[in-house]
């Protein structure tokens, strides 16, 4: 593990993630298959940080896995490598943006990987469903039924709420805690 | 006249602190920073600097801060922006990272990551129902669609798929534009 390769497999999220958000988890999953700098589950725990700190949370989590891989150098060389692709190419297309966007080839690669990149965030929501609620895979004793059931609230409320991700992250912290009860009458018994 | 450096590096930093929630947040951020009250740029001018940001690759928010920043002051500006922007999350996941970790082993606030967790996957599939009406728009791009979620679940590198996806893309663009034009 070094900074060279560090910078290298983050520079790569730089040039092919698209789709913004959650984009670059699929990346950061497929570093933790090949590298195990850091595992599944830290990686849910970062990505659960990152949703509450300020900061746009794909950059956050990509910066959480180069400071948990190599401390603080480590996560001002992954954000850089993320950041360095994008400023190439800012800096190459603003004086033809017009043109850059309605370019045959930008129409065509846009096309395709609009889907492609909706595509690997539903595999990595897939992944963190079965990793968090049916850890077991169909063993119905590890399978999270508190889990499953805030599962299905948060559904409801979405069919009804719109937008804001803060208060999808607020109402499950919230259900976090009242399904949870009793650890937290364990605090005073 | 041209926004100084360091305001604009300030004026981001306020940006990347105030952001909390999804990317498309610093859209109404930076119209009140930089439109309402600096008058640096136009409303109109972010929202396309917001959608050029989902054209290219890597993160929107960063994309759309350095097109940003390149038309007020070019590279410097661009790299001024960015370091603004950046600087808040950065502390936060340096300072906060370790104990929130810790935190996280505590049984409380482990109830608490679990439930964010749990939202965050409504978040992603929510993502994907945002994005479908503008992206799966034909058989091809559900095929797409439906290719990169297995391959994804057979552990297939994000980067390879996406190299393959963009040549298919321009491929099957060129059949149709010829076929269209063969019949014109």
């Amino acid at each position: 593990m070094n900074y060279f390769l560090l910078f290298i497999e983050f520079f790569k999220i730089g040039i092919f993630s698209f789709g913004g958000g959650y984009a670059t988890l699929p990346f950061l999953y497929h570093i933790s298959d090949a590298y195990h700098w850091f595992s599944y589950e830290e990686l849910s725990t970062m990505l659960a940080v990152s949703s509450i700190t300020p900061g746009p949370v794909g950059l956050n989590v990509a910066t959480f896995a180069g400071f948990k891989t190599l401390g603080i150098t480590g996560s001002i060389d992954a954000t850089l490598a993320i950041m360095i692709p994008s400023f190439i190419i800012v800096v190459l297309i603003s004086k033809i943006l017009k043109k850059f966007k309605d370019n045959f080839y930008t129409k065509s690669v846009l096309y395709a990987l609009r889907p492609a990149a909706a595509g690997m965030i539903a595999a990595v929501g897939v992944r963190l469903f079965k990793s968090s609620i049916m850890p077991g895979g169909f063993n119905i004793q590890l399978f999270d039924f508190k889990g499953f059931i805030l599962f299905i609230l948060l559904v409801l409320i979405s069919l009804k709420l719109k937008k804001d991700p803060l208060v999808y992250l607020l109402i499950g912290a919230f259900f976090g805690l009242l399904l949870h009860f009793e650890h937290i009458i364990g605090l005073f018994a | 006249m041209k926004p100084k450096l360091i305001d604009m590096f300030l004026a981001f930093l306020k940006i990347g602190a105030l952001l909390l929630g999804g990317g498309y947040v610093i859209v109404p951020l930076l119209n009140n920073e930089l439109v309402d009250k600096r008058c640096w740029t136009t409303k109109e001018e972010v929202i396309d600097f917001y959608a050029m940001g989902q054209c290219v690759p890597g993160i929107i928010a960063v994309n759309t801060t350095l097109f940003i920043g390149y038309k007020l002051r070019g590279k410097t500006g661009a790299l001024a922006a960015f370091f603004g922007l950046i600087l808040p999350p950065f502390l936060a996941i340096i300072l906060l990272a370790s104990i929130l970790i810790k935190m996280s082993q505590n049984l409380i606030m482990g109830d608490i990551f679990w439930g964010v967790n749990i939202s965050i996957i409504i978040l992603m599939f929510l993502t994907v129902k945002e994005v479908w009406k503008t992206s799966i728009v034909d058989r091809f791009t559900l095929l797409i669609f439906i290719s990169t979620l297995v391959l994804s679940a057979f552990g297939v590198s994000p980067s390879i798929s996406i190299i393959a996806f963009a040549i298919f893309g321009i491929a099957y663009n060129l059949i149709q534009k010829k076929i269209k034009g063969g019949n014109a």
